[in-house]
């Protein structure tokens, strides 16, 4: 067995926490039940791995199959990684059958055509998507195992899920790869990212729960709001307030679980307005801002902020139009014309 | 507004670029500038007799600490203001005993800029040194704190810095004339109570806050709480204008600027020498009203 390769299956084993190594050598299938039998799990990380490694010579493993392992500890901890969106077009509605086989060997060719020193893996799952791992090398050296890309693509779907490895020169190709063996005709990435790759999945694939328009003819009564801390002080003033701003949360965010989403970013090129009385900047150029949102689950965050009273309700549509327009980066600019406190976002 | 003063950038420039942690310090009583070789000696023994004790410094490594004492007579705002007094730990490895491996592993320094409000009615035989900043290990500022306060019966304590603190910071440093590209307009707030917490940074292209300051301030070399008030609303409202949330609700945690940067817990940076006299002109007034 290739030095380098052990190497790498060391390092790989190494990064899996202890009590998971045994279910993950499992998964992976190349240690036989028996060898894994032999296996003292109770040790050290370190000397656990170096067995690892001895048996992986027994079998004479080689690059392709250490790759195996590392898709699926990356498969399981996929949002340890940042991932990135891109939608592919196709030219024209033709019904295609979608032929795996031919998905990999075409992807396999385009690749290799324009780089030799290429390892390409893949593994399918069973909720139809194909992960793709690809290390990089160049002409004259070797793949970069420690740094490669991966790709989950859904077959029945034009979108592609890209954490890629540090060296954004080889996108332009995996691109050209992806486009071609999945009969596309062109890929444009989406200003969307996140490290929760299942809810990027929810937001392209709509799987999250869409804002209904709900007609309500007379205001909630007793149980289905929930009042934080129901203050025997609050008349009914104050409760029918609170249950509009409920009732508007649930029609513009949707009343089930929001996508996990950790961040939003607005570049803003839009005038500064103000009172006229108070005679400040009266600029005819933009005033430009750039507003980072973030939190561990930035839409249920957003979604209380008006019950909390740190915002008004509706919430801006340039927050609630997240999921819906499926991007978390926007480039916001003044709308020209008949309604002139109106954003576009381009 | 921030005086410009003729400070000798080489020997302030170890002040630049570093987060330092800003504590009030009571005056000193007894203090004796001639005698700070004695004070460096006694406190090079006191902290090799707490590590004696067992108090653990620093992980693994054996350090001999050594102190250093010195006056910086430049950084004081006026002739009434006592200069400022550094204090420098550096380790020699007791492994190495080459003298040219002295590392300088954590520093200190008490300032009094323009602090006559605190130093003119005070007794003879106290010092006034109402600021004190600190960079490095904790522990090492618990040590030379405590000696301090042993020593010349004077209190430390964290400074924080208010939103209301961190409103006119931002205000008047967003309004300072810079050559070079300057870096932007940043403000950080925190909405902790939420069941998801959110962060909100706020960063405004550094003309065109400078922009909308310079249209706020109505006499040049002067600032007014009400300005610094004008020019936070505006920022709010522009906010509130695309996002339908009030800023104002949420809290201010930190700024940030070409000239420095501040945030709640009391930690700023300075990243410009020409503003330095500013900036600690600003904490000594925060830090004589903590002590007042």
């Amino acid at each position: 067995m290739d030095d380098t390769v052990a190497e790498y299956i060391r390092r790989t084993v190494l990064k899996i926490p202890r009590d998971e190594i045994k279910m993950m050598l499992q998964k992976w299938g190349f240690l036989s039940e028996a060898q894994l039998q032999t296996l003292n799990f109770h040790q050290m990380k370190d000397n656990i791995s170096q067995e690892v490694v001895q048996l992986c010579e027994e079998n004479s493993a080689d690059i392709k199959q250490a790759a195996v392992l590392d898709i699926i500890y990356n498969h399981i901890y996929q949002n340890k990684r940042m991932w990135s969106v891109y939608q592919m077009k196709k030219s024209a509605e033709e019904l295609e059958y979608f032929d795996i086989k031919d998905f990999k060997k075409k992807f396999k060719r385009r690749l290799r055509s324009a780089l030799k020193n290429v390892t390409i893996t893949f593994k399918e799952y069973e909720d139809n998507a194909i992960w793709i791992r690809v290390a990089w090398g160049t002409p004259y050296k070797k793949p970069n195992q420690y740094k490669p890309s991966y790709v989950v693509y859904h077959s029945q779907t034009p979108y592609v899920f890209v954490s890629a490895s540090v060296l954004k020169s080889n996108m332009p190709l995996l691109c050209q790869a992806l486009i071609v063996a999945s009969n596309y005709h062109d890929i444009r990435e989406m200003e969307l990212r996140s490290h929760s790759l299942n809810s990027l999945k929810d937001i392209v694939f709509k799987r999250y729960s869409q804002n209904f328009q709900t007609c309500t003819t007379k205001p909630l009564q007793g149980g289905n709001v929930e009042l934080e801390n129901a203050d025997i002080r609050i008349i009914q003033e104050n409760r029918s307030e609170k249950e509009r701003i409920h009732r508007l949360n649930e029609e513009v965010f949707g009343s089930g679980p929001q996508p996990k989403l950790e961040f939003a970013q607005y570049r803003l090129e839009t005038m500064f307005k103000s009172d006229p009385k108070m005679d400040v900047l009266d600029k005819k150029e933009p005033f430009r801002c750039l507003v980072k949102f973030s939190s561990p689950h930035l839409l249920e965050s957003l979604k209380s902020l008006a019950p909390a009273g740190m915002a008004d309700a509706p919430l801006s549509p340039l927050l609630t139009c997240i999921p819906h327009k499926a991007r978390n980066y926007f480039k916001i600019r003044e709308k020209k014309g008949l309604f002139p406190g109106s954003f576009v976002s381009p | 507004v921030p005086p410009q003063e003729s400070v000798d950038p080489q020997k302030t420039a170890f002040l630049l670029r570093k987060a330092w942690t800003l504590y009030s310090v009571t005056p000193l009583y007894r203090f004796r500038r001639a005698r700070l070789r004695d004070y460096a000696r006694l406190l090079s023994a006191f902290i090799a007799a707490e590590k004696q004790k067992g108090l653990a410094v620093e992980v693994g490594v054996e350090l001999d600490i050594k102190v250093a004492l010195s006056s910086l007579a430049d950084l004081r705002g006026s002739e009434l203001d006592q200069a400022a007094l550094l204090v420098q730990l550096c380790s020699r490895s007791q492994a190495s005993s080459r003298s040219s491996e002295d590392k300088l592993v954590w520093s200190g320094w008490f300032c009094s800029m323009f602090g006559d409000d605190l130093s003119e009615n005070l007794p003879e035989d106290f010092t006034s040194l109402p600021l004190f900043l600190s960079h490095g290990a904790e522990s090492y500022t618990t040590l030379v704190g405590s000696w301090f306060q042993k020593t010349f019966d004077c209190c430390f304590r964290r400074l924080a810095i208010s939103p209301q603190n961190l409103s006119w910071m931002v205000a008047m440093w967003a309004g300072c004339k810079l050559d070079r590209a300057a870096s932007a307009v940043e403000l950080v707030f925190s909405v902790p109570r939420l069941a998801q917490p959110l962060d909100i940074s706020y960063a405004i292209h550094p003309e065109d806050a400078k922009a909308l300051w310079d249209t706020v301030q109505k006499t040049p070399g002067e600032i007014s709480q009400e300005e610094v008030d004008v020019f936070m609303d505006c920022l709010y409202a522009h906010f509130h204008r695309h996002f339908k949330i009030h800023l104002a609700a949420a809290k201010l945690v930190k700024v940030s600027t070409a000239v420095a940067s501040a945030h709640c817990d009391g930690i700023v940076k300075i990243l410009q020498s020409q503003y330095l006299p500013g900036v600690l002109m600003l904490l000594t007034e925060l830090a004589i009203s903590q002590i007042q």
